[in-house]
């Protein structure tokens, strides 16, 4: 119906998000993604269509404070909790997931890079033999992803560790080639090589390496688009 | 109600309708001297009361925290329960008293900025200046609860001034005592009259107790003269004043601090090699239009909490520039 906003999937753009064309362009090779870019500024109002919301990577606000910190505390993230709330799919994706912990979606946080360097590089990540929404049909597959990220740290309380690991929400840990998760490849000094984290309801994932640079063969690799079909998918639950 | 303390000039007594609050009777007794000269005026009580009463109720209209609740009658306050600090702050803008005598200055040297300085309560050893390592040291205080007397003693000398040369009086100094409650909130307490304060006027005139000491004539009439001046004041038109507060941020132990590692690796590059360990945090300095209270305490927790720290990993440390206004470009402790 003509003046009836479609919006299915929405990605937010925050002022320093600079992967939202990458993400925009990967999901438009998915059949049947209806995406969206929405400004921050634009408030929770704008994501009253929504059945999904993807936050991309970058570095918002200049990454002041802590990288995400000042995204997290924007009004446009009370409708994302809102979303998340009614069980709708989030996904942040490197600085997207750092906001995500900041605002309290995800336990934890990112700290710096223990090497104390901007690591950029391919990276094989072991997902998880538990199914979850976004790693559905990839139980303990080996994915080739880049990451890009000054603090992809992973930290969170021993407490946290363990509801993380007794409810299976690490989907993703960094290993090598051959899914062997051994510190030797960890690229940023993450707790138990952890590279993504889903919440308890299981609608709400996020990650550090990047899905959308790996969405085609042409890139180097087309690992990532499994994930963000399986989101796509999510959003029409 | 039974009395559970008598001071030299004030008896508390506890409320029957509340354990939180206490019933502050002001009598007539004027002592000097720690008590040395004692006389009983008749109304010194009744002035003392409602001086104490009309300030403390400005100050909290202000935002600052006092353990005034209401007055009862012409010489009692309500006031909430607290335990004392063993010691006095005394706020002072210019020499005069025991600190002119002190340092063998002229009463009315102007000090370059208002100085607080710490006072054992002790009759006995009449009340002797004490330093803030001491105070800790002994354990009367701990430093953060130090900062912020020392820090609310500054605030409280700017809105009394500013209210007094409203009505063409000068705020030479002042003593102020403070309270805990059960919840560790810190209060203004006891009073603030012309016994606990020095207020002169134009012509050097004393309204306070120093015309007792120095029997210079009726205490009674400048204290109600006093009282008839603040009457006077247009307590509205003083702003609220902007406090600087910093925000120190440092990872926890245990946590790993790669620019601090840099760092370190760089300095010993330069070649210093007692350069063991480097932990690098931030500083935020903020500017905040509200009285220093514990409610802005409490909101200053909020901000470390919400946004300038991440408590999973970091440290907070809230401290107060020494005479630090808003405005102020960042200097630091003088």
């Amino acid at each position: 119906m003509w003046g009836l906003m479609i919006m299915a999937i929405a990605v937010i753009r925050f002022p320093g998000t600079n992967n939202e064309n990458d993400v925009m362009r990967a999901l438009g090779t998915i059949p049947g993604a209806e995406a969206q870019l929405v400004p921050s500024r634009l408030g929770s109002a704008a994501l009253k269509e929504a059945d999904g919301v993807i936050i991309p990577g970058g570095f918002s606000y200049g990454d002041y404070i802590r990288a995400g910190a000042v995204a997290a505390a924007g009004e446009i993230m009370e409708g994302v909790k809102e979303l998340a709330n009614d069980g709708r799919p989030v996904l942040g994706i490197c600085n997207g997931f750092q906001i995500l912990t900041e605002c309290g979606l995800l336990p934890g946080a990112l700290l710096p890079n223990t090497s104390a360097r901007f690591v950029c590089r391919w990276v094989y990540l072991r997902v998880s033999e538990q199914t979850t929404a976004f790693t559905e049909g990839l139980e303990d597959a080996v994915l080739k992803m880049p990451v890009a990220h000054a603090d992809g740290n992973y930290y969170c309380t021993e407490n946290d560790l363990t509801v993380l690991n007794l409810h299976g929400l690490v989907p993703l840990r960094y290993s090598d080639e051959n899914g062997e998760t051994v510190p030797a490849v960890n690229p940023n000094g993450s707790i138990d090589n952890i590279a993504a984290v889903i919440n308890e309801a299981g609608n709400v994932m996020g990650m550090m390496p990047h899905p959308e640079r790996a969405s085609r063969p042409s890139l180097g690799s087309a690992d990532g688009l499994a994930i963000l079909e399986n989101f796509v998918r999510s959003t029409k639950c | 109600m039974r009395l559970i303390h008598e001071g030299k000039v004030k008896r508390v007594f506890s409320d029957p309708e509340s354990d939180d609050r206490l019933i502050v009777e002001f009598t007539d007794a004027i002592t000097a001297g720690d008590g040395e000269r004692r006389e009983i005026i008749e109304g010194k009580g009744a002035v003392a009361c409602e001086t104490t009463a009309l300030l403390f109720g400005y100050l909290e209209d202000k935002g600052l925290a006092t353990h005034f609740i209401r007055q009862l009658d012409e010489t009692r306050l309500v006031c909430r329960k607290v335990s004392i600090f063993p010691i006095e702050a005394v706020c002072r803008n210019l020499a005069a008293g025991s600190f002119a005598r002190r340092y063998g200055l002229e009463d009315g040297r102007p000090l370059s900025r208002p100085l607080v300085e710490f006072f054992l309560k002790s009759d006995e050893l009449h009340d002797p200046l004490i330093t803030a390592d001491a105070i800790i040291r002994l354990g009367l205080a701990t430093r953060e609860e130090l900062d912020f007397i020392r820090r609310v003693t500054l605030a409280v000398n700017y809105y009394l001034g500013t209210l007094l040369s409203q009505v063409g009086l000068r705020l030479v100094d002042f003593k102020l005592e403070f309270g805990r409650t059960d919840d560790g909130d810190i209060l203004i307490a006891d009073e603030i009259s012309g016994d606990t304060m020095r207020v002169w006027d134009e012509s050097g005139g004393s309204l306070d107790k120093d015309v007792f000491r120095k029997d210079k004539g009726n205490v009674l009439e400048v204290y109600n003269l006093l009282l008839e001046k603040l009457k006077e004041t247009r307590p509205k038109e003083v702003p609220v004043r902007g406090e600087v507060v910093r925000v120190l941020v440092m990872p926890k132990e245990g946590i790993k601090n790669p620019p601090g590692e840099v760092a370190r690796k760089a300095l010993l590059r330069l070649g210093f090699e007692e350069v063991e360990e480097v932990r690098a945090g931030k500083v935020f300095r903020l500017c905040l239009r509200r009285a220093v209270s514990p409610e802005m305490l409490g909101r200053i927790e909020e901000m470390n909490t919400r946004l300038l720290a991440n408590p999973i990993a970091e440290a907070t440390y809230v401290g107060f520039d020494d005479n630090g206004n808003c405005g102020d470009s960042f200097s630091g402790d003088e």
